[in-house]
């Protein structure tokens, strides 16, 4: 029986705003606990939440940058649970008219493009954060912590359908729609500061079934390499104890990152159990046209439109997948760079190559200055039409990276520009092959791996001042006419 | 036809505590309001206008601005228990 893995990903994103969803208390990010409450947050008797107008443009934005259809007449609900994370007993919600419905992202895996569809975008608020003291074990934990400083922080939930079908699928998703969230600017989409979490419903059922599995949700991954992880596992999991004829149970797990395996955390709860009702605080939500174009005013960027203008300079999906999901400034470098030296693939190579590992190596995580896209292209250029070697082109790089300097008067300052005068090179070849005639007599054909040693010899001889592609020229003339 | 749900769970859901004499009390009681909102179901609406919210108003939004909190002390007064600054409740997961 051959099995079909089916996962659907459910992302909460932090909206980076000044105040909390339903009052004023200041979002803060700091260790010290419960510094900023108020009634509201707190539950207390009486407190009323208004929502704040801010992230309601930010969920628009969303949901228009994942081509969702705006919900124009919405509303709050209540999801009710006793989890002490949200003191009120329950959590302002939405459940049947959230904000953004049937959209979809386009994502890279490898060279090819896929898309995911997003079957909804709705507003909540976030909880407080528990510490739980004890063993260590969350299961075993003898008192639990609160601090409600995160309590009520704008959070926006995106919700997949159940359509992505392998581990590298969901990364190649919460990447995009990381992204996304960076490229509007509505949030800092940092995953190891929380700012993006995500549970992945996985089933697995027979291929070719129209019916997916029993669902089981898995929880705890806060990273890319968990969520990879994890999948997999589960998967395996799933296929195993389906095949062995034992039954999948509908509940939630969680990642363990010290074993490496799921573990059960409780039977899921049901969306009945959730006593969903219409939050009789917060009458409905009106999002009208103009509410929805000021939205839109605001999308400058986001990763598709980012993708298509590199792949109009020319690069490869994955390349420009690549640069897409980068840094802002090697983004804008790139795309400044290309249009100086017109070559992508060499510009792409040179800066995500060199120019990274010689800044990682360096440790200098933002360039100097003076180093701009026409420096660069020049250095690029000089290597590109053989006036120096890459080795030069290297140590030009690393000395720039120091230093102002103009890349072309420094190679020829520094006698690095390579010489392409046949007379120069045909007396360093008949020098090479004097001095090594038992190679030369080894030698079968021009494609010999022999032809590349004594490129090398030449080269090595001249102090690389010599164009390779010009020796090897002369070289194949003297040896086979 | 909703007449079978479990006490146990609604009282489990809610986190009360009843007693067995209150369960079959309460069962009975449900069941009653159950078969009002049956009621409910036989009434022809599908000609109305859906109505979302009981209340015509619509939502008022606010500047994201933010305003002085209650101070760590006040917000922390009224708990029976606290450490290091934190509210301490009974062990839960999640």
């Amino acid at each position: 029986m051959s099995l079909k893995p089916t996962i659907g990903m459910e992302t909460h994103v932090e909206l980076d705003t000044e105040s909390k969803m339903f009052c004023s208390c200041k979002v803060v990010e700091t260790d010290e606990p419960n510094i900023s409450l108020c009634p509201t947050c707190l539950g207390l008797p009486g407190a009323l939440p208004v929502p704040n107008k801010k992230a309601i443009e930010y969920i628009v934005m969303l949901s228009l940058g994942a081509n969702c259809s705006i919900t124009k007449e919405g509303m709050f609900h209540r999801k009710n649970y006793f989890y002490p994370d949200l003191p009120k007993n329950y959590q302002i919600s939405q459940f049947d008219f959230p904000v953004g419905v049937e959209g979809s992202l386009e994502i890279v895996i490898e060279d090819n493009l896929h898309t995911v569809a997003i079957e909804r975008v709705h507003m909540e608020e976030d909880t407080g954060k528990s510490i739980h003291l004890g063993s260590g074990r969350i299961d075993s934990a003898t008192s639990t912590l609160l601090d409600f400083n995160r309590s009520g922080v704008p959070l926006v939930e995106v919700v997949t359908k159940p359509i992505i079908s392998s581990a590298k699928m969901a990364v190649a998703y919460i990447e995009e729609l990381r992204q996304l969230v960076i490229d509007l600017g509505i949030s800092k989409g940092k995953l190891e500061k929380g700012n993006l979490r995500f549970d992945a419903n996985i089933s697995v059922a027979e291929e070719g079934s129209d019916e997916l599995g029993v669902k089981v949700e898995i929880k705890n991954m806060n990273s890319l390499k968990s969520l990879e992880k994890a999948i997999d596992y589960e998967i395996l999991r799933q296929t195993k104890m389906v095949q062995d004829k034992e039954s999948i149970i509908q509940e939630t797990r969680h990642w363990d990152e010290n074993k490496q395996v799921t573990l059960s955390m409780r039977t899921k709860e049901g969306s009945a159990d959730y006593r969903y009702f219409s939050d009789p605080d917060l009458p409905n939500m009106v999002i009208n046209d103009e509410f929805i174009e000021i939205s839109q005013n605001q999308i400058k960027e986001t990763p598709e439109k980012k993708r298509k203008t590199l792949l109009d300079t020319g690069l490869s999906l994955s390349d420009s997948n690549y640069l897409d999901k980068g840094q802002r400034w090697l983004y804008e470098l790139y795309l400044s760079t290309v249009k100086e030296t017109g070559d992508c693939k060499s510009t792409f190579n040179f800066l995500t190559g060199e120019l990274q590992g010689q800044m990682r190596k360096a440790e200098i995580s933002e360039l100097p200055q003076w180093v701009n896209s026409e420096k660069l292209a020049s250095l690029i250029n000089l290597f590109e039409n053989n006036e120096i070697s890459f080795t030069s082109a290297k140590d030009i790089l690393a000395k720039l990276l120091i230093e102002d300097i103009d890349p072309k008067s420094f190679a020829s300052d520094n006698n690095l520009i390579q010489s392409s005068d046949n007379d120069e090179i045909k007396a360093l070849v008949t020098l090479v092959i004097n001095e090594n005639q038992d190679i030369v007599e080894r030698l079968e054909n021009p494609e010999d791996k022999l032809v590349g040693f004594l490129v090398g010899q030449v080269m090595k001889s001249s102090e690389s001042k010599v164009n390779p592609g010009s020796v090897k020229e002369v070289l194949l003339k003297e040896l086979f006419g | 036809m909703t007449k079978d749900f479990n006490i146990d769970d609604i009282s489990n859901l809610a986190s009360i505590h009843l007693e067995e004499k209150e369960k079959l009390k309460l069962q009975k009681d449900l069941e009653i309001v159950l078969e009002h909102v049956d009621a409910l179901k036989n009434i022809d609406v599908k000609d109305e206008k859906i109505d979302i919210h009981p209340l015509s108003k619509i939502l008022d939004l606010r500047e994201d601005e933010s305003t002085p909190s209650l101070s760590h002390e006040d917000a922390m007064k009224n708990s029976p228990e606290t450490k290091d600054g934190h509210f301490v409740v009974p062990p839960s997961i999640e």
